[in-house]
């Protein structure tokens, strides 16, 4: 008698240590398996609700400040570090692991309108409506560990007093200059009192200023005329304006497309931006129900984090029209300032409550240690939702959003407003002459003009 | 605009000096510079006027400054912007820029056109550039002489060959260079248009060079002078600083934008990419514990007393002696090693064979095998005992206490009262497993006491004779009566080896079986010759054996079939065929074990002679089926036997034959003998025969329903309207279409009439139904027809298309195309294969499944950084793993140069 037996060597099926995994050797033949792609989808379907299960967004609050919080930033040397500034002059450093202020930084008279770190994170630069720049020496981010108990504070570097107010300032990336916004651009250097540059076209006053990290020498401002505008450094001059419908707030380059800006305006929209091709927005991302203060890039440059008066946080996917996360608590308050952590899993908000909010960029994303087998099979799960993510259950449990009800109702109303203009456009369109009436696409609908 | 303005400028530059040519030819030049000179700061930007005619100008210009050398210029032609000092605008013209006019007494020319004039600022402009001119159209005379006219027109002429450009452009050049400019204020020094248009009185350069002459550095001066006359050109007043902030801004914002785009190629294949990597070449510092603890330092003071202790110079070297000792004493040659496991695994193997063939057999629960088993053990036991006779003494030993134990419990002498109840109830009553139970036990009696003979005799015959001498009889007699019983049971034997041969593979075929059957006759009847003699010796023998045969005979209890009184042989051959039918029956014969079995069944039937065969007979009735049953009746049954043979004979002719020879057998034995044979034979014939008996029953069937010959075959139609004669299926396919049309659409229920309900009852008596319910109900139903009619079946008579919704297969439609798609073909191969691990290798998978940005968590991502790609690279790129890709993309970053 015959019998068949499968041979297999034995090298290949011994391990070298006892912690190996046994090999298992599967026929891959897609005949013998006909219900895998179902099994997939179910699996998708279970992620996808597994994902609203485990979406625990907000890490924690920072509590301290006395007034509401004007602006930010992250130290871009060290990961753990944030710094906030307030109304009511209060400069703070925050240890994002504890929660905890490491570090004051007392001097600033009135509203403290602009904070920004040099790319080595060793100075930190905050302006105000007192007319001042001044300059901070951070402390060491191990010395502050150690006695963070003690609530030190530092003493400015330097103080420079200028003929404005300012409105906001920004670091170069990788430079030694700093651009602070006001009545005009100033363009600074660290060791001058006095500006290296001023920029000055328009007589409206400048409230956001933004270096291209990518492009060192490029630097982007909005002003209250509701302009966007480009410099360029190397020839110190200011180079393009476009002029939109409402305001820009805020505006944000991509970290990783150098040519790409997004800018958050007051209509409840961030428009993303060509530098090169400024009489058309690339992408119209809505979703906010009232004007986005603050907008920034995660560095990855695939997604951005933007604040809003309407209270909620929103992350939205760089070219994504809508927003893929939306953070609200009872108790923030308008969101004045937003920053993405350094390493583009974390997002700080600060509102006018007095409170930084800590939240994750990944509302189901597990935190700590995760196991290589852990790690494999979330990426499974979330390939398999990737694919199936257009099939209408599982589409609609990963769209699916709880929100407070006034936001809800006013997107709603927002919702019928616009319905509304667009069946007016229509109307008024039927009923004129072929021709003379041409819809524009939202895209190009907001923007006046471009100024050369 | 501007262009054109500068055009005209440059122009009337150029015909200046035609009139120069004609008359006043210095001062025109000297005019013009001191205009320069004042409005300098007003406007002066680089000329933008097409190369070719640029070029023409500047070669004209040339010529004029070298004709008169007036012309003081700036000294770097390239330079756009001068600064020169400014002039008190009261000293300049341009406190009464108007006042001209007046004096004038001019008329229009004929093809007076008003085209450049657009803006107020244009005309301050031109006021400004040709203020000593006047130099706008309307401010021109021309009625200044006809000499001119001619001279004007040849050069025109020449200058629309040399230029190429239209005689209007220069017609008009030429008309504005036809000033005729009064002073309405008297001549001064601070007023040197005066001198300009007069051409007298002006101070040039060479004037100024003439009382230098021969100082030292005059030839160079003048050398220099010569040089910028030659080299000079025109320079335009610059803009306003709103435009000229203008033009920059464009300039810089085209620059940023080229410089910007060089990232484009770095953005498209982020973009593209599948993945991209974030944080690749970051080290996290250590990743064992090993490498953490080698890196502890003590720092308390009881972590160094500790530290002194275990690093201690002593410590260390003892350590490291005693570890090398006790290492060297695990020294092992790598051979041995290796026999010194295949052994244990051998070992080991072997012992979990052994331990799972015990558990095996441990869960085996059938009673014959463990019976099988028992008796096998028994006869080891036996041979252990005829080789061993130190184990045959413990045997022995053990048996004699066994038969000890039943003569005086009587264990097994149906004295049970299990037994005892069973016999009251009469043991013809009870099923067949009772009686074999009530059988075996005998036997077991009969077994345990019997043997004490046999068993006492063997060992006394084979160790003395001493023993008593009824004993010696006794055991003569029992031995006389065992060599025949042996001998009884070897013939027996034979005859049963002989039949069972017969069942095997070859020998079941016909002519062997007749050859077999022919030689068994022989051998049976030399077996039964033999048998009688043993019988006639049993006979003479007497007591016992006749004793055993009683006990035999009394025991026959369940023979019901063998009806015939037959001797005692007959009936142990019977006895033996039952044995050999019951083999038979289970249909082993051909199998060793079973064999094997029924060697041991027969040896022990020879040993036990009647008292087992019995038994066994017993049990082979038991064993009997109704099949068996069925053709003893038939081979009894004379009339039915007559039936059998003719439906073998329908049947098929050689197993008639073979069948005859099996009637030829019956025929020639005796009845009991022939008969198992018969039951072989008539087994296959019988099953041969049912079949047979069958098929003759159709052919009857087919012959009787069967028409004659003249029977002629029905066309299809017929055969179907035939076949489906009862049914309309036409009108049942309507129903079924009505059914599914109202499944899908149902028909609106009728209003029914609810007594009391809208209306007083006699109201509705009266009136029926209310209107609306009427109406509803209409359109309800017209609702209906209307779907029903724009179903895709409503035209189609023989069609069904069901346009019911499957819910749970919407789940997994889209309704659109999905954005990135631009087919339904594509969308549906994205998700064509599986990607989870039970249907992909494990390569596979990784790539499968990895997520558009790989980052590590804490770790701070920098902006991007520029590098070069090269085309070679950049396809290498696209094939090459994400992990190479990484790499490459880090040594770019590093290879980088900075921007400016």
């Amino acid at each position: 008698m015959k019998v068949k037996v499968i041979s297999r060597s034995t090298d290949e099926f011994t391990r070298e240590r006892s912690q190996d995994l046994q090999r298992v050797f599967r026929n891959f033949d897609p005949s013998l398996r006909t219900q895998e792609k179902a099994v997939e989808y179910v699996r998708a379907l279970n992620a996808a609700k597994l994902d609203k299960i485990f979406a625990r967004p907000f890490i924690g609050a920072m509590d301290g400040h006395r007034d509401s919080i004007k602006c930010m930033a992250k130290n871009p040397n060290y990961l753990k570090a944030i710094f906030s500034g307030s109304d009511d002059g209060d400069i703070r450093l925050w240890d994002l692991a504890s929660r905890r202020t490491v570090c004051r930084f007392p001097g600033q008279q009135g509203a403290v309108q602009g904070l920004t770190v040099s790319t080595d994170g060793s100075v930190l630069v905050s302006c105000g409506s007192d007319c001042t720049v001044r300059l901070w020496n951070v402390p060491d981010a191990n010395l502050a560990d150690l006695d963070s108990l003690s609530d030190n504070s530092a003493k400015p570097l330097a103080v420079y007093v200028w003929k404005n107010a300012f409105r906001a300032v920004d670091h170069q990336w990788d430079g030694e200059l700093f651009a602070t916004a006001g009545a005009q651009v100033d363009i600074w250097n660290h060791n001058r009192s006095q500006p290296v540059n001023t920029f000055d076209w328009g007589t409206d006053t400048t409230i956001s200023v933004r270096f291209n990290p990518g492009e060192p020498n490029v630097l982007a401002t909005s002003a209250n005329d509701r302009s966007i505008t480009l410099y360029d450094l190397r020839m110190s001059s200011p180079a393009r304006k476009v002029i939109m419908r409402t305001k820009t707030n805020s505006i944000a380059w991509n970290p990783m497309e150098p040519m790409n800006f997004t800018a958050a305006n007051e209509d409840c929209n961030c428009y993303s931006y060509d530098a090169r091709k400024l009489d058309e927005a690339k992408c119209v991302h809505k979703d906010h129900v009232s004007a986005v203060m603050d907008i920034d890039f995660s560095p990855t440059g695939r997604e951005f984090v933007t604040g809003s008066y309407d209270r909620t946080v929103r992350i939205f996917q760089y070219i994504g029209g809508h927003s893929q996360e939306v953070y609200h608590t009872k108790r923030m308050q308008r969101v004045f300032c937003v920053k993405y952590s350094c390493d583009g899993s974390y997002v700080i908000s600060g509102s006018d409550d007095t409170n930084l909010r800590l939240w994750k960029a990944k509302a189901s994303e597990q935190l700590g240690v995760v196991l290589p087998r852990e790690k494999k099979k979330q990426e499974y799960l979330e390939a398999v939702k990737n694919r199936y993510k257009h099939l209408p259950e599982v589409k609609r449990i990963v769209r699916h959003r709880h929100l407070p009800k006034p936001i809800y109702k006013a997107a709603n109303l927002r919702r019928t407003m616009i319905e509304a203009e667009r069946r007016k456009e229509q109307r008024r369109k039927a009923h004129s002459a072929p021709g003379s009436i041409v819809t524009e696409s939202i895209r190009k609908r907001r923007i006046i003009k471009e100024v050369e | 605009m501007a262009d054109k303005k500068r055009k005209e400028r440059a122009g009337g530059g150029g015909s200046r000096t035609n009139k120069k040519l004609e008359k006043n030819s210095n001062s025109k030049g000297l005019t013009k510079n001191n205009k320069n000179k004042t409005d300098m700061r007003k406007k002066r930007t680089g000329p933008h006027l097409p190369s070719a005619l640029r070029t023409e100008l500047d070669r004209l210009n040339n010529r004029i400054s070298s004709n008169s050398d007036d012309e003081i210029d700036s000294d770097v032609g390239n330079d756009v912007y001068e600064y020169e000092e400014e002039v008190p605008q009261e000293e300049s013209r341009k406190n009464r820029r108007f006042d001209p006019v007046e004096n004038y007494e001019y008329e229009l020319p004929e093809d007076f056109e008003d085209e450049d004039v657009s803006s107020d600022d244009d005309v301050d402009n031109d006021n400004f550039d040709d203020g000593g001119n006047k130099g706008t159209q309307n401010e021109d005379v021309d009625g200044s002489d006809g000499v001119e006219e001619e001279d004007d027109e040849r050069h025109l002429r020449m200058l629309q060959g040399i230029t190429g450009m239209s005689s209007d452009a220069f017609e008009r050049k030429k008309k504005k260079n036809n000033v005729v400019i009064s002073e309405a204020h008297p001549e001064s020094e601070y007023n040197p248009t005066r001198d300009v248009l007069e051409g007298d009185g002006h101070i040039t350069v060479q004037d100024l060079l003439g009382p230098i002459q021969g100082k030292p550095g005059y030839s160079k001066l003048r050398k220099r002078v010569q040089h910028m006359d030659r080299k000079s050109t025109s320079i335009q007043a610059p803009l306003p600083k709103a435009d000229r902030e203008k033009l920059e801004r464009m300039a810089v914002y085209e620059h940023s934008k080229k410089d910007i785009t060089k990232w484009e190629h770095l953005v498209k294949r982020n973009r593209e990419a599948p993945t991209i990597f974030f944080g690749e070449d970051v080290d996290l510092g250590f990743s064992t514990v090993g490498a953490i603890a080698s890196e502890f330092e003590p720092r308390s003071e009881f972590e160094k007393k500790i530290a002194t202790l275990v690093y201690d110079e002593k410590v260390m070297e003892a350590h490291k002696a005693d570890g090398s000792k006790l290492l060297e004493l695990n020294k092992i040659s790598a051979e041995d090693y290796m026999k010194h496991r295949a052994h244990i695994a051998k070992m080991r193997s072997l012992l979990f064979h052994h331990e799972m063939k015990r558990k095996r057999i441990k869960k085996i629960k059938s009673k014959t095998y463990h019976r099988l088993k028992n008796k096998d053990k028994a006869k080891a036991a036996s041979v252990e005992m005829l080789m061993d006779p130190e184990a045959a003494k413990e045997q022995a030993r053990k048996q004699e206490f066994k038969r000890a134990e039943e003569r005086m419990t009587l264990k097994h002498k149906n004295k049970s009262k299990w037994a005892r109840r069973i016999l009251e109830r009469g043991l013809n009553t009870q099923d067949e497993g009772t009686r074999a139970a009530m059988a075996e036990q005998l036997n077991h009696h009969a077994l345990l006491t019997r043997k004490i003979n046999t068993v006492k005799g063997s060992s006394s015959s084979s160790s003395s004779d001493s023993s008593s001498d009824e004993d010696e009889e006794g055991s003569d007699q029992d031995r006389a009566s065992e060599l025949l019983e042996r001998a009884k049971e070897k013939t027996l034997k034979v005859l049963e080896d002989d039949e069972e041969m017969s069942n095997s593979g070859v020998l079941s075929l016909p002519f062997m079986v007749r050859g077999m059957k022919k030689r068994r006759e022989v051998a049976i009847d030399e077996a039964k010759l033999a048998l009688q003699e043993y019988e006639q010796l049993e006979g003479t023998d007497g007591a016992v054996n006749s004793k055993s045969a009683t006990a035999s005979g009394r025991r026959v209890f369940g023979m019901t079939k063998n009806e015939d009184p037959e001797s005692n042989n007959k009936t142990k051959t019977d006895n033996n065929n039952n044995k050999m039918k019951m083999d038979n029956y289970y249909g082993n014969s051909d199998s060793e074990d079973d064999l094997e079995a029924k060697e041991n069944l027969n040896i022990e039937g020879g040993r036990k002679n009647d008292v087992d065969s019995n038994s066994v007979k017993e049990a082979a009735d038991v064993h009997q089926d109704s099949v068996f049953k069925n053709f003893d009746d038939i081979v009894r049954d004379p009339g039915s036997k007559s039936t059998y043979e003719v439906a073998i004979f329908a049947s098929d002719s050689w197993r008639k034959m073979k069948s005859g020879n099996g009637v030829d057998t019956n025929v020639k034995k005796s009845q009991d003998v022939k008969e198992p044979i018969v039951h072989d034979q008539d087994l296959e014939e019988g099953e041969e025969e049912s079949d047979s008996d069958s098929e003759g029953q159709m052919m009857d069937g087919v012959l009787s329903s069967g028409p004659k010959e003249s029977y002629k075959l029905p066309s299809q139609s017929e055969l179907i309207r035939h076949a489906f004669a009862g049914d309309d299926v036409e009108e049942e396919f309507e129903k079924d279409k009505q059914e599914i049309l109202n499944e899908e659409n149902p028909e609106p229920d009728k209003p029914v009439l609810l007594p009391g309900w809208g209306q007083w009852t006699h109201v509705q008596q009266k009136e029926g139904l209310p209107s609306w319910m009427l109406k509803a109900h209409d359109d309800a139903k017209r609702k209906r027809e209307e779907i029903l009619k724009k179903r895709k079946d409503a035209h189609l008579k023989h069609v069904i298309i069901s346009e019911k919704l499957d819910k749970k297969a919407e789940k997994l439609q889209t309704k659109t195309l999905p954005y990135p798609f631009t087919s339904k073909e594509l969308f549906e191969q994205s998700m064509r294969m599986p990607i989870g691990s039970e249907s992909n290798p494990e390569t596979a998978i990784r790539a499968l499944n990895r997520p558009e940005v790989v980052k590590k968590p804490g770790v701070i991502i920098k902006p991007i950084k520029f590098e070069e790609v090269h085309g070679h690279e950049k396809s290498e790129d696209h094939k090459r793993s994400g992990q190479k890709r990484k790499t490459n993309r880090i040594k770019g970053a590093v290879g980088k140069n900075k921007k400016q």
